[in-house]
C-alpha cells in the first residue's frame, strides 16, 4: 500500500474504475481503493447497457462519444468483455404512450441518430419471440452491452499495465484534513496522502463526503433482477419500457439474454423511498417485485413461462435530483465527486474517465464538465 | 396457473431422520406439524424407501427406521408433503414452495430446518466424465433401483460413509472392483470404540459389507485423475506420502472401470436458515458451514425458528434423530404447547455422546480439502460454467480478493447448482491462493430462489403473497 499518490480514487466500481484506468494511462500515479471486491456492488448487480436511446437529449453529445469509447476500449483490448452492440427496444402497452416514444425519437433523430417506431409486427423480425400485447416499440440500433464484471476486470487490467495500483478488500475509513483542504485518505490498511480524492462508490459517496462535513444530493434507490437458468438463443435486444405511467413499465424495465445464456429481467421501480443505510444490508429482491417482473417477462414473451428462475438480487443506484452525475471538484479543495449514476454508470463511465483526468491534470474543460459539475446545486458550490 | 396454500403451527422442511423425529415430537406434544420433503418418498438418505416393494432393501435396517418413523407421524396425524421443494421462505413464515407442478404457500407460526446433508466434493482430473459419480448418489441409485450402471466399480474418497456404500453395494450383491481409502485406519480407530463399544457391533457390520464385496483394498490412497474419451475407462491412483500428499511418482492405473463412486464426507445443507438470516458457523470438524442451534431446544438465531440433524453440523443419523426431537419439542414448546423438561434432559445427554462419537470419526478423517491442489490446471472447477482452476487462479492474480470476486470474473457457482458443487473447493483454491482460511474466502449466499423453479409456478405461488405492487 502505498504512502501517498497523486491521485486515490475511492470506490472500484465501473466508474471508479474507469476514471483510475484513465487516470493511470493519462501518466497519474493514481490508486484505486475497494471495500470489497472489484464491480461487486452496484456495477456487477446491474445489466451494462450502452445507448443513447431515452436516457436524456441535454446528455446526447456526452453519451455519443461514451458509446464511441467502448466500442474502441473493447477493440483495443481485444473484445475482453462480451461487448454486443444489439440494439435496443422500448415496448409500448398503450396508445396514449405513443407520443411520448415519438418524442424522444424526434429528439434523437435531431441530433442525427438514428431511431425509429416499429410496428409490433416489425418488432418480430427484430425480436421474434416478443409475441406479448404490444402496440409498438421504439427502436434504436447502435444501443449495446458489455458483461458488468468483464468490463470491470479488463479496465482494472488495462489500467494496472498503465501503472494503476488497486486494492480490493480496503474500505476507506475517513478523509484527512488539512483545514479546509481534503490532505488523503484513510484506510483499513494505511493513510495515503494525496492532492485528489476521488469519490467514486456510487450510493455510499455521500457518507465519504461527510468526513469533509459535506452533504451530497445523493439518495440510494433500490433496483433488483432476476435471471433464468441458461437458454438458448432467445432473446436478441436490449428490451425496456417506454416511459409511461403506472405498472412495473412506470420504472425502468430492462430485459436481455446474456452471453452466458441467462435471460435477466431487471426493474428500477416507480419513484419510492429507499430507506436511508438500506445499501449498507444484503437485501432480498421484494416479492412483490419478482412477480410482477415474472408477469411483466411472460406477457411479453409468452413461450419463456415455462423457463426456470436461477436467481434474483438488489443493488442500490444513486440518485441526484436531476437525473444527472455529479462529477467535478467539491467545495474542499483537493475532493473531487465521480458518483450519482442515477442507474447509467456504465454508459457514462469512460466519459467520466477523460473529465476527471482533465480535472486532475488541470485541463480544459470539456462538454460534460457543465452537465456534470456539482456546482449546479448551491451547497456545492464554493 | 393457481397454486394452493395451508397453514401449520410447526412446518419442518425434511423428512429425514432429523425431520421425522422432529415432526414426530411436534405433534405428541399436541402441535399442528406439516412435514416436506424434496423427494417422492420419506426418509431421508439415511432411511430413503425403495421405489418397490419388491426390493431386497426392504428388510434394511435404515430403510425399516424410515418406514417406521413415517408410519408414526402418519399415525399422530402429521401432514407429510412429498415432492415439495420449497424455493423460498419469508421470517414469520411463510414458505414458496413447488409440489410436483404446482405452487404452494405455507404459513407456520414456527419452522424447523432439518434439510439435511449435502456431498462435498473435491473435483479431480476426469471428475466429469460420464460413469463418475459420488458415493451418495451412487448410494441413491442402489437403493432406489437395486443397481447401478457399470459392472466394474471402485469406491474411492475417505470416511465412514464410504464403509456404508460399500455395506449399500453389499446388500444388493453387488461387486465392489477397488475401495481407495485416504486414511490408513487400523488402530487409530481402537480408542473411540473403546470410549463408544456400542457402535463396534455396527462397524463390524459395515466391515463385512465391505469384505462380501470383493473389493481389493487401498489404504492410504486416492484417486488423482479419472481416464477415458468418451467416458470412464480407467482410475489412477496414488500413494499419500509422509506430507500428506499423493506421490504422483507412486501412481498406478486400474484399467477396465466403467463406474467411480467418490465421497470425501458431507456439507450441512444451509440454504433455508440462511435466507432466513439465521446465525451460522464454519466448522471443520461439521462439514463447514453449518447453521448454529440451542442443544437443548435446538432455536437458531432467529425467532421461532429451529434447526435439527445435518443442518446444524454433520454427525449423521443418531445426532440427526435425537436433535430432531429436541427442535421438535422446542418448536412446540414456541407454539405453546408444553414439553416434558426430563426428556429433553435426557436427549441432550444422548445427543452429546452422540455427537461425540461423530466428532471422533470426523477427526479420525479430516475433510482433505487441500486435495483440490491435485486438480491440473485445465481440470474444471465449476462444471456448471466450465471454469477451470487456471481460469479462478487468473482472476485471482487480475485483483480479485475473495470467492465471490473470482466467481463473478469465471462464472464459477453461477450455473443452475449455484456453487452448491464447487463453491466449497472454489473457497478452498482462493484460500489456500491467497493464504486466508477457508471461513475468510467467502461462502456462496443463497437468494431467491433458493432452487430453479419454472417462472409459471414461481409467478402463482408469488401472487398469493399479500405483498400488494411491488414496494
Amino acid at each position: 500500500m502505498p504512502r501517498t499518490a497523486d491521485a486515490v480514487v475511492v470506490g472500484g466500481g465501473i466508474v471508479g474504475t474507469a476514471i483510475a484506468r484513465q487516470l493511470a494511462r493519462d501518466g497519474v500515479d493514481a490508486v484505486l481503493v475497494e471495500r470489497k471486491a472489484f464491480g461487486g456492488a452496484v456495477s456487477g448487480a446491474s445489466l451494462a447497457c450502452l445507448g443513447t436511446h431515452m436516457h436524456s437529449l441535454d446528455e446526447l453529445e456526452v453519451l455519443v462519444e461514451s458509446c464511441a469509447l467502448w466500442r474502441s476500449i473493447s477493440d483495443e483490448l481485444g473484445d475482453p468483455f462480451e461487448y454486443n452492440r444489439c440494439g435496443q427496444l422500448r415496448f409500448i402497452l398503450r396508445e396514449e404512450d405513443l407520443p411520448v416514444a415519438q418524442r424522444w425519437i424526434d429528439g434523437e433523430r435531431a441530433f442525427g441518430l438514428d431511431p425509429e417506431l416499429l410496428s409490433p409486427e416489425a418488432v418480430r423480425d427484430k425480436e421474434p419471440l416478443l409475441t406479448g400485447p404490444i402496440v409498438a416499440a421504439s427502436h434504436s440500433p447502435g444501443d449495446a452491452t458489455v458483461n458488468p464484471f468483464l468490463a470491470v476486470r479488463a479496465l482494472l487490467r488495462d489500467g494496472g499495465n498503465a501503472g494503476l495500483k488497486a486494492f480490493a478488500n480496503t474500505a476507506v475509513t475517513g478523509l484527512q484534513m488539512d483545514g479546509d483542504r481534503v490532505a488523503g485518505v484513510q484506510t483499513e490498511r494505511g493513510s495515503i496522502a494525496t492532492g485528489n480524492v476521488i469519490l467514486a462508490a456510487g450510493p455510499w459517496s455521500g457518507q465519504l463526503a461527510r468526513h469533509a462535513d459535506l452533504d451530497l444530493p445523493l439518495v440510494p434507490r433500490q433496483a433488483q433482477c432476476v435471471a433464468s437458468v441458461r437458454q438458448p438463443p432467445s432473446i436478441r435486444t436490449v428490451v425496456g419500457a417506454c416511459e409511461s405511467a403506472g405498472g412495473v413499465e412506470s420504472g425502468y424495465t430492462q430485459i436481455q439474454q446474456a452471453a452466458s445464456g441467462q435471460i435477466l429481467f431487471n426493474t428500477v421501480t416507480a419513484p419510492a423511498a429507499t430507506r436511508p443505510g438500506a445499501e449498507d444490508r444484503i437485501n432480498e429482491a421484494p416479492i412483490g417485485f419478482v412477480r410482477d417482473s415474472i408477469r411483466t417477462l411472460t406477457m411479453l414473451f409468452p413461450s419463456l413461462s415455462e423457463i426456470l428462475m436461477l436467481r434474483s438480487w438488489v443493488r442500490f443506484e444513486a440518485v441526484t435530483p436531476d437525473d444527472r452525475f455529479l462529477a467535478g471538484r467539491l467545495p474542499r479543495r483537493g475532493l473531487i465527486a465521480a458518483a450519482g449514476d442515477n442507474g447509467t454508470g456504465f454508459c457514462r463511465a469512460p466519459v467520466l474517465g477523460r473529465l476527471i483526468s482533465r480535472i486532475v491534470r488541470g485541463e480544459a474543460a470539456m462538454p460534460a464538465d457543465t452537465l456534470y459539475a456539482p456546482s449546479r446545486f448551491a451547497e456545492l458550490r464554493a | 396457473m393457481t397454486g394452493s396454500s395451508q397453514k401449520c403451527e410447526v412446518l419442518v422442511i425434511g423428512a429425514g431422520p432429523a425431520g421425522l423425529a422432529a415432526a414426530a415430537a411436534a405433534r405428541e406434544a399436541g402441535a399442528d406439524v406439516i412435514c416436506l420433503d424434496l423427494f417422492a418418498r420419506p426418509g431421508g438418505q439415511y432411511g430413503m424407501q425403495p421405489a418397490s416393494p419388491a426390493s431386497r432393501f426392504e428388510a434394511v435396517s435404515q430403510v425399516a427406521e424410515g418406514r417406521a418413523a413415517a408410519a408414526r407421524c402418519l399415525e399422530l396425524g402429521v401432514k407429510l408433503l412429498t415432492e415439495t421443494e420449497v424455493f423460498w421462505a419469508e421470517p414469520g413464515f411463510r414458505v414458496f414452495a413447488r409440489q410436483g407442478q404446482e405452487a404452494l404457500v405455507i404459513e407456520a407460526n414456527q419452522m424447523i430446518v432439518a434439510s439435511g446433508a449435502m456431498e462435498r466434493p473435491i473435483p479431480f482430473d476426469g471428475w466429469t466424465l460420464p460413469g463418475v459419480m459420488t458415493a451418495g448418489a451412487a448410494q441413491r441409485l442402489i437403493k432406489a433401483n437395486g443397481t447401478l450402471p457399470g459392472n466394474s466399480t471402485v469406491l474411492a474418497g475417505s470416511g465412514p460413509f464410504l464403509f456404508a456404500v460399500a455395506d449399500t453395494f453389499a446388500k444388493a450383491g453387488l461387486r465392489l472392483r477397488a475401495y481407495v481409502e485416504l486414511q490408513g485406519l487400523g488402530s487409530r480407530l481402537l480408542p473411540l470404540f473403546v470410549r463408544h463399544p456400542s457402535r463396534l457391533k455396527e462397524a463390524a457390520g459395515l466391515l463385512r459389507g465391505l469384505r462380501a464385496t470383493g473389493a481389493s483394498l487401498h489404504r492410504r490412497h486416492v484417486v488423482v485423475e479419472a481416464l477415458g474419451g468418451q467416458r470412464l475407462e480407467a482410475v489412477r491412483l496414488a500413494p499419500i506420502g509422509g506430507d500428506g500428499k499423493p506421490q504422483r511418482s507412486r501412481s498406478f492405473t486400474i484399467d477396465g472401470v466403467d463406474s467411480l463412486c467418490i465421497g470425501y464426507g458431507f456439507q450441512p445443507v444451509i440454504d433455508v436458515t440462511s435466507a432466513l438470516g439465521a446465525e451460522h458457523r464454519h466448522d471443520t470438524l461439521l462439514g463447514g458451514w453449518r447453521c448454529v442451534a440451542d442443544p437443548l431446544t435446538g432455536a437458531t438465531s432467529v425467532a421461532g425458528l429451529y434447526a435439527a440433524g445435518e443442518t446444524t453440523g454433520i454427525g449423521g443419523a443418531g445426532p440427526a434423530r435425537l436433535s430432531g426431537r429436541i427442535a421438535g419439542l422446542g418448536a412446540a414448546a414456541g407454539a405453546g404447547k408444553t414439553a416434558r423438561a426430563d426428556e429433553i434432559a435426557r436427549l441432550a445427554r444422548q445427543l452429546a455422546d452422540a455427537r461425540d462419537f461423530a466428532q471422533g470419526l470426523a477427526r479420525l478423517f479430516p475433510f482433505p480439502g487441500h486435495l483440490v491442489d491435485e486438480l491440473s490446471p485445465s481440470g474444471t472447477l465449476c462444471r456448471c460454467e466450465d471454469v477451470s482452476r487456471a481460469d479462478v487462479e487468473a482472476a485471482i492474480d487480475d485483483g480479485a480478493g475473495d470467492a465471490l470476486a473470482v466467481k463473478m470474473w469465471t462464472r464459477a457457482g453461477m450455473g443452475p447448482c449455484q456453487g452448491r458443487i464447487c463453491g466449497s473447493s472454489l473457497a478452498e483454491l482462493v484460500a489456500r491462493r491467497i493464504g486466508v482460511s477457508v471461513a475468510e474466502a467467502g461462502c456462496n449466499r443463497p437468494h431467491m430462489p433458493l432452487r430453479p423453479v419454472p417462472l409459471s409456478i414461481a409467478g402463482a405461488a408469488l401472487a398469493q403473497a399479500d405483498g400488494g405492487c411491488i414496494r
